[in-house]
């Protein structure tokens, strides 16, 4: 049992003799009633996405999950394929389980996997990884007067993130996983 | 530099932001409003039992404390204004909400545009929202339902049937909700419009809803053809409440009523309780007929920037300067 409070995504939620994992949710206070959670979700066993709008405050029957550290293998087909650190198990995810999260995805990663009994349903990333930047257009000169502090850059697992003028090809950088930004150069 | 990168990355959003600064200006002014302030730091906010102002202590050159608020809405300042003798006013400013999450759907501090106009009723207000966004450069129209018409096309209920806490606790319960046994008429009513209404007005183009259930009046009026609703509207774009709208309540000793079981309720909620403004109940007696709009702008450039995040149409929002 929990409140909204407990919702985040990678919760799941007991609803409705069905199990959901969070996708995503929003608070919401119109300001007139009193505020809300809303959430979207999406079955474990049917992969059917929903939509439920809780009062904030509301009892929420969060169902406990296990965390199991997990290295990121590689891409085979239509799933991605975890190791699971302590049984060596190999754990095939697809696309929709790991959403936004795939373009941060590079082999060896470690990442947390939360499972309900045997079934991993959701993936929680580092708050920064460090990535190789593989490409990053050299600085033009003017660039920093004409208020271009940052440019595009791209890592080595094709991610894309805006970098300053300053970093260069082949140096590691750390980026924040929560918002998609430059998060710093490495051992900084 | 994590500042300057995000003004940085949000400059089309932002450059969108200024130029409807403008135009939204250049709207009302050449409508015949005038642009008015309103102090922000307040002795008496507001008593909407579910907002939160953001309290505040001010000292005189003399070191003597007062204890104050950041106003949550314009609206005392501007009805005194009425009352004064001004007849169209718009303020475009600043107001602020404690307890809300930093980025989403909320800033602490965000961004309003409240505008009255003297001896005109809510109808007036929709053509002014609709030439608004015309103006601005949004091609879509609007269409204008009844909220009776929502209730029965989307959660199939005659919502003339559930204009009391008992019906409509009956209803959530035959859904399959599971209300609080005391829960408010309007906690019972968002229960059900924002859990099968709501989501499919996101599929609809901009949306006005009109007439309220007279519960859910707060401030505003109840109508003369129907009294079992009240003149008040909300504006939706893509699920998203951009505004909301009354025909004002003229009435003084019912303000004073409405407002008195408000306060009751934050007590019950436990809300910081202050008193009622008697300067606005006052005020409120000799107010003419207007009709007044609360229209988000911060939601209104997200529409049109294309941004789902409130804090992407931010200079610095206060997931950056807090998180």
């Amino acid at each position: 049992m929990g409140d909204t409070t407990g919702i985040r995504k990678g919760a799941v939620i007991q609803h409705q003799n069905d199990l959901y994992v969070v996708t995503d949710f929003q608070f919401v206070n119109p300001g007139k009633g009193s505020a809300f959670t809303k959430t979207k979700m999406k079955s474990i066993t049917t992969g059917k996405s929903i939509e439920i709008t809780y009062k904030s405050g509301e009892s929420v029957e969060i169902v406990q999950v296990t965390r199991q550290n997990m290295q990121y293998l590689y891409k085979s087909g239509q799933f991605y394929s975890f190791m699971v650190q302590s049984t060596y198990e190999t754990v095939e995810l697809a696309a929709d389980v790991l959403g936004e999260d795939i373009k941060y995805l590079k082999e060896g990663l470690d990442v947390i996997g939360m499972f309900h009994e045997t079934t991993c349903v959701a993936v929680e990333l580092p708050k920064k990884i460090q990535y190789m930047v593989k490409v990053a257009p050299p600085a033009v000169k003017g660039d920093s007067a004409s208020g271009n502090v940052t440019k595009e850059a791209e890592m080595e697992n094709g991610l894309k993130v805006q970098v300053p003028i300053f970093i260069k090809e082949g140096e590691n950088i750390l980026v924040n996983t929560e918002t998609g930004d430059y998060g710093g150069r490495s051992g900084e | 530099m994590k500042h300057v990168e995000h003004i940085q990355k949000q400059r089309p959003a932002l450059d969108t932001r200024w130029r409807m600064l403008k135009q939204t200006r250049e709207f009302f002014w050449s409508k015949g409003f005038t642009e008015v302030e309103t102090p922000l730091v307040v002795r008496l906010p507001g008593q909407e039992p579910y907002l939160n102002p953001i309290p505040l202590v001010l000292h005189n050159e003399l070191g003597k404390t007062f204890a104050g608020y950041l106003h949550t809405s314009p609206e005392y300042t501007m009805k005194k204004m009425l009352t004064a003798g001004y007849e169209k006013i718009f303020f475009l400013g600043k107001t602020f909400r404690d307890c809300e999450s930093f980025g989403g759907m909320h800033n602490p501090e965000f961004t309003m545009i409240e505008w009255y106009r003297a001896h005109e009723d809510m109808s007036a207000l929709m053509q002014d929202v609709e030439q608004l966004f015309q103006s601005l450069g949004y091609a879509q129209s609007f269409e204008r339902l009844h909220m009776r018409q929502l209730w029965k096309e989307y959660a199939d209920l005659n919502l003339d049937t559930l204009l009391t806490a008992e019906a409509l606790f009956a209803a959530c319960m035959s859904k399959g909700y599971h209300p609080d046994a005391d829960e408010q008429y309007e906690d019972l009513f968002y229960r059900i419009f924002l859990n099968e209404i709501e989501p499919r007005l996101a599929e609809q183009g901009p949306v006005i809803v009109h007439h309220y259930p007279a519960q859910m009046a707060a401030l505003s009026k109840i109508s003369a053809d129907d009294p079992r609703y009240a003149e008040r509207f909300e504006v939706y774009i893509e699920g998203v409440e951009i505004a909301n709208a009354f025909t004002e309540l003229t009435n003084a000793d019912e303000q004073l009523k409405r407002l008195t079981e408000e306060r009751a309720l934050r007590q019950k909620l436990g809300k910081d309780v202050f008193e009622i403004d008697p300067e606005f109940i006052e005020a409120v007696r000799s107010m003419p007929p207007a009709a007044g709009v609360a229209l988000g702008f911060d939601r209104l450039v997200q529409v049109l920037a294309g941004c789902k995040d409130i804090d992407d149409v931010l200079v610095l929002p206060a997931s950056k300067l807090f998180l």
